[in-house]
């Protein structure tokens, strides 16, 4: 078996799972989850070892032709490089977690087999998403992508909000994919091709290839990002998206699906980059204003998913502000340590969940540090890790991003650190109320721990979680952005104190901000029952509390004008163009009925009629 | 005997013996048809399986041709290329699947079968032929049962007015094409009614310009209602709405392509200088069909409305590719054809499905199907998915396709269009899933039964064709975009021919058509 064989059974095992629960396996449950663990932990291996075999070689590509009509040329393939491969692990590894952690989550669940067949179409798309070599194969994956989310969040259809939910989630990944596709169309129509080692080349042979389009192109595709990250203003649909269940949201909203927008940026990067190009100027600033807005309405939310939801939102901010600030390494790099532990987060407030019987609000929850202690524990390094305390992994990568916008755009650098503050402020009030201070409800006080199922892929998440960020990742990220560069070697202790040396301004303020978030929380909420913050603050809690009022706006921006639009079409089809066809129908008709009392068949009137034209001829002739 | 024609005799052979059969026998009359339309659709696998692009004798298989009136030049003559091969096997296809989901006729059965074989093999006769002569015969000899299908066995209060409404358009279009079809004969002065032979005269000699300004107009507006081209498609979300599920199937899946394969097979090849001078006005209508009849989609109450202004919604991809004039919207758009033959079909058929259980399709008295028919339920996800343009499914490729090839010369069409196609076309299919799928299950469906193994057929047989073109699109495009290319560059070859030709212009224009079509009067 050559090395190409390895990609394309990465990619195809979970959808073969997929199909064969789907077809042949609805009713056993044992051996779906079993297809479904499967098909990704062996993924997990092969990614593995590829990442074994390619290093230190020239990136692996296979493909075979999927469509090639005139100047269209398409094909399903797999580029595998350092960037897909970091991806690979991510989505592999920690997905794989999730998918064993789902099998105790939803253990007893009428739809247990729909899930994982679900689980792993989801799977199946992500992979093809990181595996593809050209921008349509990217697109058809982004759009299965978003189909199985929307079948996962939509898992229990029969609950209105979440069939509801579902679909505003797909609209708005719609939206995005709009700009997404005219972006490729732009990028192919004007560079010819859609293969990215092509692009690549014809962009650094002629940098101005693009031309006056170069701003247009880069924002169009930028677009897909914002509906599949939720960036502003697309960044409404995410928290609705908590209506699957925990583990989806886990997989999908902390660890993989939104992480892809992020990706795509990093993958075309080169055409974002471009001389003359404004488009990351306005990436940086969208990411830092989704990331400040995301965090303020973390703040007032009561919902344990959702405070997660709207944490991820603003993590998500970072990395496309990183982006933008040209430091696609840095947001790789926060992408795969926040991967760890917001799925970490996720599954630790499903663990939480699922023994509280349902219950999200921590106002509800408490005292559960000696009740659940793998899931105190746990959730605590994943909030560390959150908060970016040293030597944590989000340190690391945190300062990354802090370090790139110290050095090019100071307000957006004072913008990150504020959101850094606001973090740890609300990630340690959930901590607080949730699982510190007196039990708040029944179901808190007769909590007990979630079964090993679950909690063994939270203690193996809070390894990662913790100690990712000196593991050499940032390097591996490094050489694969700026092959030139990279080259020096450091030792494990350099590693450690590294953003010290690197960029101390970036390091000390993230750390101040910890500092300043962590204490203004625990003066707050250290024991409290109820949340005071609403007094202090008043009208800002309202606003954040109701997410500034972005959804009413959405609703009705989007939903109301295009309903009046179809409604005013609607009345126009029906009493306009179909009047119309009415007015030829009755005018035909009328003509009919005049015609038919000339015919009544009586011989008089003919005859009288007849003379009567007999004599009008008559005077007119001789008239 | 070529084996296209037998694919067409088979049909039509079935209905003259069917009248034979008698009445009584209801059963066996099913069994009969539903044994006709499988073999031709075997016949038509075995078609599509032969054919090799390559080994194609002017560009055309399984050629037969059968002299009948010569002195006008009419002939029978049938082949396939690329572009009608994947018509006349989604044709057979659908033909097939339309025959199982007739079990819901339960008076004058076998007036009905008769009716749908004849339509079958009109069809599938329609898109075989080579001759204008028997193209245009094909397609009344399916239009007429249409008619009488919709009026006899048809549904809802509207029935008769839809009927009338049907009627009078699709005459009028009908008519339309026809008097272009003869002029264009007339004009041609090759006295033949031999596409082949009439394509490759006018190829060497063009029709003069002011022919093809008068022609064109009569073949794109005539075609164009067949296909309910914006703004003459009223008759079709209410024709199909009333119309009994076999023949809202085989109608709006392939009878419909009909005018978009004339356009393309007669009008934009053999006039390209008029061509080029309306493309942009057939693109702006196809935005039409794709925007204005989307948003309508979007407020219909009634499933089968929604879904046939959704299916006028999807020709505008199929005009706005036949004017991009450029190979990859070209075979986008006869990607599209045959993708929405097969999508159209799969959704009238589950409408149909659920009509003759629930006894109605109003969204709103639905909900939470998906529990309790587990198949229906996800084919009809799938299909609505699969119409909202989900890669993996055939339509995908389609309109990817047309989106990218007509990008050069509409840009701006295309920006809407991909708007109407992504998101105008979720919020209609999704809502539709919504509405009938999610939600809480209102007691009274809950007896609802799902489909048995042979209601399930039909349906795995379209849901397994559209899967099969959108994992693989290269088994129909290679075809397609081999035999689409001598059309694309005949289209494109108006201006180029104008200033090659700029001395000879000045001709008496139509001092030469008159003689050249008065010595065949004459004779």
């Amino acid at each position: 078996m050559t090395l190409e064989a390895l990609p394309w059974l990465i990619l195809f095992l979970p959808l073969l799972a997929a199909v064969a629960i789907t077809l042949f396996f609805q009713k056993d449950e044992e051996r779906s989850a079993n297809f479904s663990i499967g098909a990704v932990w062996i993924g997990f291996a092969l990614s593995a070892a590829l990442l074994f075999f390619t290093a230190g070689k020239a990136p692996l590509e296979t493909a075979v032709n999927w469509l090639d009509v005139g100047g269209l040329k398409a094909d399903i393939g797999l580029r595998v490089d350092s960037l897909s491969l970091l991806m690979l692990l991510v989505v592999t590894g920690v997905g794989g977690l999730i998918h064993i952690y789902s099998r105790g989550y939803m253990h007893g669940d009428a739809g247990f087999s729909r899930f994982f067949a679900s689980l792993s179409l989801f799977t199946f798309s992500m992979l093809g998403i990181v595996l593809a070599n050209n921008l349509l194969m990217m697109f058809i994956f982004w759009e299965l992508v978003g189909v199985s989310s929307y079948l996962l969040i939509g898992f229990w259809f029969e609950k209105p909000s979440a069939a509801d939910a579902a679909k505003k989630a797909f609209l708005t990944n719609r939206i995005g994919d709009f700009g997404f596709l005219l972006g490729i169309i732009l990028v192919w129509a004007t560079l010819g091709s859609l293969h990215f080692g092509e692009l690549e080349t014809a962009l650094k042979n002629n940098p101005q290839a693009l031309g006056a389009l170069a701003t247009t192109a880069g924002l169009l595709l930028f677009c897909g990002a914002v509906g599949k990250s939720a960036q502003f203003p697309r960044h409404v649909g995410l928290p609705d998206a908590m209506e699957g269940p925990t583990p989806v949201s886990a997989l999908i909203h902390a660890a993989t699906m939104v992480a892809a927008g992020v990706f795509m940026l990093c993958r075309i990067f080169f055409i974002l980059n471009v001389p003359g190009s404004m488009a990351l100027e306005v990436i940086a600033w969208i990411g830092g204003f989704t990331a400040l807005l995301a965090a303020l309405m973390a703040v007032q939310q009561n919902d344990i998913k959702r405070i997660l939801a709207y944490s991820t939102l603003s993590q998500l901010g970072y990395m496309v502000m990183a982006i933008g600030l040209t430091a696609p390494g840095a947001a790789m790099f926060h992408l795969t340590t926040h991967a760890f532990f917001k799925a970490l987060l996720f599954l630790g407030a499903g663990s939480v969940i699922h023994t509280l019987h349902h219950e999200q609000d921590i106002w509800r929850m408490g005292g559960l540090k000696t009740k659940l202690p793998v899931t105190y524990l746990t959730f605590l390094i994943g909030t560390l890790a959150l908060c970016g305390v040293w030597p944590l992994s989000g340190f690391y990568s945190k300062d990354s991003i802090l370090a790139a916008a110290a050095e090019h755009n100071i307000a957006l650098f004072i913008l990150g650190v504020t959101v850094a503050a606001l973090t740890t402020f609300y990630m340690a009030r959930l901590f607080l109320v949730a699982f510190l201070g007196p039990a708040k409800s029944d179901a808190a006080e007769h909590a007990h721990e979630s079964p090993s199922v679950m909690t063994v892929p939270l203690r193996l998440l809070a390894v990662p979680s913790a100690i990712a960020g000196f593991f050499g990742l940032e390097a591996f990220l490094e050489k694969f952005f700026h092959p030139a560069e990279a080259g020096h070697a450091t030792s494990f202790l350099e590693t450690i104190f590294a953003p010290f040396n690197h960029s101390p301004l970036a390091a000390f303020f993230g750390l101040f901000a910890v500092l300043l978030g962590g204490s203004c929380a625990f003066s707050l909420y250290w024991n409290a029952t109820r949340d005071v913050l609403p007094e202090k603050i008043g009208l800002l809690s309202r606003a954040m509390r109701n997410r500034f009022y972005f959804d009413e706006l959405y609703e009705w921006f989007i939903a109301r004008i295009q309903e009046a639009l179809a409604t005013f079409t609607d009345a126009f089809d029906r009493w306009i163009v179909m009047g119309l066809v009415r007015l030829t129908h009755g005018s035909v008709e009328l003509t009919g009925r005049a015609l038919r009392l000339l015919q009544t068949g009586n011989l008089q009137t003919y005859t009288f009629l007849f003379a009567a034209g007999v004599v009008a001829l008559l005077y007119f002739v001789l008239h | 005997m070529s084996l296209l024609t037998a694919i067409i005799l088979v049909p039509l052979l079935t209905a003259l013996g069917l009248v034979f059969v008698p009445r009584n026998l209801r059963f066996g009359v099913r069994l009969i048809a539903l044994a006709s339309s499988a073999l031709t659709l075997l016949l038509a696998l075995v078609l599509f399986a032969g054919y090799d692009s390559a080994a194609a004798v002017d560009g055309f298989k399984f050629v037969q041709q059968i002299p009948w009136v010569e002195s006008l030049g009419i002939s029978y003559h049938v082949g396939v290329d690329g572009i009608n091969l994947g018509l006349v096997v989604m044709g057979a296809i659908v033909a097939f699947a339309a025959a199982c989901c007739s079990w819901e006729i339960n008076r004058y059965e076998k007036e009905f079968y008769i009716l749908l074989m004849v339509m079958t093999g009109g069809i599938l006769g329609a898109f075989a032929s080579l001759d204008l002569f028997f193209f245009y015969f094909f397609h009344e000899l399916a239009l007429v049962p249409t008619f009488i299908m919709i009026g006899v066995w048809g549904r809802g209060e509207r029935k008769n007015y839809a009927t009338f409404q049907i009627t009078l358009y699709l005459s009028v279009g009908a008519l339309l094409a026809l008097a272009g079809l003869i002029a264009l004969y007339l004009q041609s002065g090759a006295n033949t009614f031999n596409i082949v032979q009439l394509t490759a005269h006018l190829k060497d000699q063009p029709l003069p310009a002011k022919a093809q300004q008068f022609i064109f107009p009569l073949l794109l507006f005539g075609f164009g209602i067949l296909v309910s081209l914006w703004p003459f498609h009223t008759w079709a979300p209410l024709g199909y709405g009333s119309a009994p599920t076999a023949t809202a199937m085989l109608h709006a899946g392939v009878l419909k392509k009909f005018g978009l394969y004339g356009l393309l097979r007669v009008a934009l090849p053999l006039m390209p200088e008029a061509a080029q001078q309306w493309v942009a006005i057939i693109a702006a209508l196809a935005l039409g069909n794709i925007l204005y009849c989307g948003l309508v989609a979007i407020r219909q109450r009634d499933l089968n409305l929604l879904i046939g202004n959704s299916s006028v919604a999807h020709m505008g991809f199929c005009f706005l590719g036949l004017a991009s004039l450029s190979l990859i919207g070209v075979s986008g758009a006869v990607l599209v054809m045959v993708a929405h033959g097969l999508l159209a079909a799969l959704t009238f058929g589950l409408s149909g499905y659920l009509h003759a259980h629930a006894g109605t399709l109003q969204m709103d008295q639905f909900g939470g199907l998906l529990r309790r028919m587990p198949f229906i339920g996800a084919a009809m996800v799938m299909a609505m998915l699969a119409g909202c343009g989900l890669p993996g499914f055939a339509n995908f490729a389609g309109e990817v396709m047309v989106l990218f090839g007509a990008w050069k010369s509409f840009s701006w069409v295309v920006v809407f269009a991909a708007w109407g196609a992504l998101v105008i076309g979720a919020v209609y299919m999704l809502r539709a899933v919504r509405n009938l799928l999610h939600g809480p299950l209102p007691e009274k469906w809950a007896a609802l039964p799902d489909a048995n193994l042979w209601r399930k057929l039909p349906f795995a047989l379209l849901l397994g064709a559209l899967l099969v073109l959108g994992f693989w699109p290269r088994l129909l495009t290679e075809k397609i975009s081999a035999s689409a290319s001598g059309i694309v560059e005949m289209s494109n070859a108006g201006p180029e021919r104008l200033l090659l030709k700029k001395p000879l212009r000045p001709l008496p224009v139509r001092s030469t058509a008159k003689t050249a079509s008065q010595p065949k009067a004459a004779e």
